[in-house]
């Protein structure tokens, strides 16, 4: 009995096995038969009541409170749940395997990915009352194709953080292939980073870098691997309380992790490289399949709001997208982060352009092997 | 009304159901998800056409195999000291401790009760350029400056999971020595043997399946491990399985990842294998 048991328990699983695996091959996502949506987030609305629930797609950290404080208050019964991607590649998958987020966070250079999948709605700005905040170079980056298809909330500065102490002043990216700081520099674990590092260090167009220059940047960055204390991934986990301890003395690092450091009393300066600084912003934008455009409208706009975006100032240290808040810091060290009082630093700062598909799949390969090399 | 033949189908559907859907239909979607030949993330409706062209890219790069090759070998010694120095411990468990022994097996679980990824960042503070073991050395006079080896290098990844496995490889030594019938070894002195004499010839090759059960344990997650080397590894020390997670989420590659974790999947397989078969052979002989 307990052998035909057995045979009967391995047909039974075999048949789960094979409808589940069946089921995979051949089921179609939510977000696939939606298929393209150009349509504003208002028009879709009013036929059935919106769930009074919110999904974000968000980056770690992003969900406190703090940073939608105004929908909060104003929405008190509506739950706001958030799910989280570890960084732009995998927010992307996320949503092209059928995420159920009504909203999703990403940062510039991947604007492009979501429209050509038909993954995003179109905003109706004249619906957001604190749109008019927004500066137009930073509402021009949420555009494609001619249509508005993102809000932009945070922004900041990339460049090279580095402890005074150690480092003579820094005038050039290549600090961080500079032997004399071996085990105390760290690089971003991130490879379309690394290629836009080597294009400005090189004089290269980062939007069209040739295969003999890929291969050379790969080149370069196995070469400064033994340099690296560690790559970091997350900055306020193991960027920032290592500049503070002083085990990194030179970083790949974004004006937070500066102004952190500042506060912290560490003898730091956050260089303006002779190839300019690295710019970047955040940008949210509505799922094509959300069932709550209206009430994700909402949320976008009430992020814009005073609070919230005076809170990602306080907090995170990051710029944001109400020119207001912006205008109103008077604290010397967010005016240092910043570079408010030194207007020559944004005329020569490099924002970072879009990249096409093949190119994002072949930077991060190429990042794979110098990590596995 | 049920009868006991029915009664037992039922009692043993849920297990089966909850293998089945949470353990082999992942395994096996993973290895379809891997013969797609676009490397992007899985879509579903997309038309079905497999390829082994994930395997090739795999395959193909020189790096990824010396990455795969430097994983086992770090698992294998991970796996080795962690059961070397679980064995011990079990003995004194199974033979020493007595009446206490539940109580010491309660005190060497404890580490269980804190979470996997606390008990690797405690290693961060003991292993830092102000950490712990930095701070001793130099109090006791025995280096100038702080160690940088300590932290971020792969002898910190093999330090630290051979602490983590540990108290979990001391596990079914434990419950092989506690079968050992004591008999054996009271007619083993009865014979003339001494206590080594009885540990080699009698508690060692009884307690050797509890041991190579141990060895598989801890090797066969080591090997794609990926917490412990992100956390203290550094840039020079990467693991197979930070290759697997970076193809997942970094390069959003699913196919490709899956190629890789296939590739694991099979060559952990054949290695535990391979031991089972030599052990089986050594038991024989």
């Amino acid at each position: 009995m307990t052998i035909q048991l057995q045979r009967e328990g391995r047909w039974l699983a075999l048949v789960t096995i094979l409808c589940l695996a069946l089921a995979a091959c051949t089921g179609e996502t939510g977000a696939s038969a939606a298929g393209p949506s150009s349509a504003p987030a208002s028009e879709e609305a009013s036929v059935e009541p919106e769930p009074d629930e919110l999904l974000v797609l968000e980056w770690a950290g992003y969900e406190a409170e703090d940073f939608w404080v105004e929908f909060a208050e104003a929405n008190a019964d509506t739950q706001v749940d958030f799910e989280f991607g570890a960084n732009d590649a995998d927010i992307l998958a996320q949503m092209q395997a059928g995420s159920q987020a009504d909203i999703f966070h990403f940062y510039t250079g991947w604007q492009q990915f979501y429209v050509d999948e038909g993954l995003v709605r179109e905003i109706d700005t004249s619906k957001l009352a604190n749109w008019d905040k927004v500066p137009d170079e930073m509402k021009a980056l949420g555009q494609v194709n001619g249509k508005q298809y993102y809000v932009p909330w945070d922004w900041g500065f990339t460049s090279i953080l580095y402890n005074t102490d150690h480092v003579a002043e820094v005038t050039s990216w290549d600090a961080l292939f500079n032997e004399e700081y071996a085990g105390h520099i760290s690089m971003w674990d991130d490879g379309p980073a690394a290629v836009t590092v080597s294009a400005y260090i090189n004089g290269w167009d980062e939007t069209a870098i040739t295969d003999e220059q890929l291969a050379q940047i790969e080149a370069d960055w196995i070469e400064q691997k033994p340099l690296n204390l560690h790559y970091w991934d997350s900055e306020y986990e193991n960027l920032c309380p290592e500049v503070i301890s002083g085990d990194i003395w030179v970083a790949y690092a974004w004006q937070g992790c500066y102004a952190t450091a500042l506060y912290e009393g560490v003898p730091v300066a956050y260089a303006n490289p002779e190839e300019g600084r690295n710019s970047w912003v955040g940008l949210y934008g509505i799922s094509a399949t959300s069932d709550s455009p209206e009430l994700a409208l909402e949320f976008l706009d009430a992020k814009l709001g005073e609070m919230s975006c005076g809170n990602a100032v306080t907090l995170f240290y990051y710029g944001c997208a109400n020119a207001d808040v912006m205008a109103a810091i008077d604290d010397e060290t967010l005016i240092e982060a910043f570079a408010i009082n030194d207007p020559g630093v944004l005329e020569t700062t490099n924002f970072t352009p879009p990249v096409t598909a093949e190119q994002r799949d072949a930077w991060t390969a190429m990042w794979t092997r110098v990590k596995a090399e | 009304m049920l009868g006991r033949r029915a009664f037992l189908r039922v009692l043993a559907l849920p297990p089966y159901l909850w293998l089945a859907a949470l353990l082999v239909a992942p395994i096996v979607l993973v290895v379809l998800i891997s013969l797609r030949p676009e490397p992007g993330p899985v879509d579903f409706g997309d038309p079905w056409n497999p390829s082994l062209i994930q395997y090739w890219r795999i395959l193909e790069t020189p790096a990824y195999l010396r990455q795969l090759g430097i994983s086992a070998l770090m698992a294998l010694i991970v796996a080795l000291a962690a059961t070397v120095l679980a064995y011990p411990l079990a003995y004194f468990l199974a033979f020493r401790a007595g009446d206490r022994a539940s109580l010491y097996l309660v005190l060497l679980l404890v580490p269980f009760a804190v979470s996997f990824l606390l008990r690797v960042m405690a290693w961060r503070l003991m292993l830092g350029q102000e950490g712990a073991l930095n701070t001793l050395l130099q109090s006791v006079g025995l280096t100038d400056e702080p160690l940088d080896l300590l932290l971020y290098s792969r002898e910190a990844v093999v330090l630290t999971l051979i602490y983590v496995w540990v108290p979990f490889a001391a596990l079914p030594i434990y419950a092989a020595m506690g079968r050992i019938d004591r008999r054996q070894l009271e007619a083993a002195a009865d014979l003339g043997a001494g206590p080594w004499t009885r540990f080699v010839g009698v508690t060692l090759p009884l307690s050797l399946p509890g041991a190579v059960a141990a060895l598989f344990m801890v090797f066969i997650p080591t090997v794609g491990e990926y917490v412990t080397p992100r956390l203290v590894g550094g840039s020079e020390t990467y693991m197979y399985g930070q290759l697997i997670q970076d193809f997942f989420g970094r390069a959003a590659s699913w196919a490709t990842g899956g190629a890789a974790a296939v590739i694991m999947l099979v060559l952990t397989a054949v290695l535990i294998l391979a031991g089972t078969l030599a052990v089986r052979t050594r038991v024989a002989t």
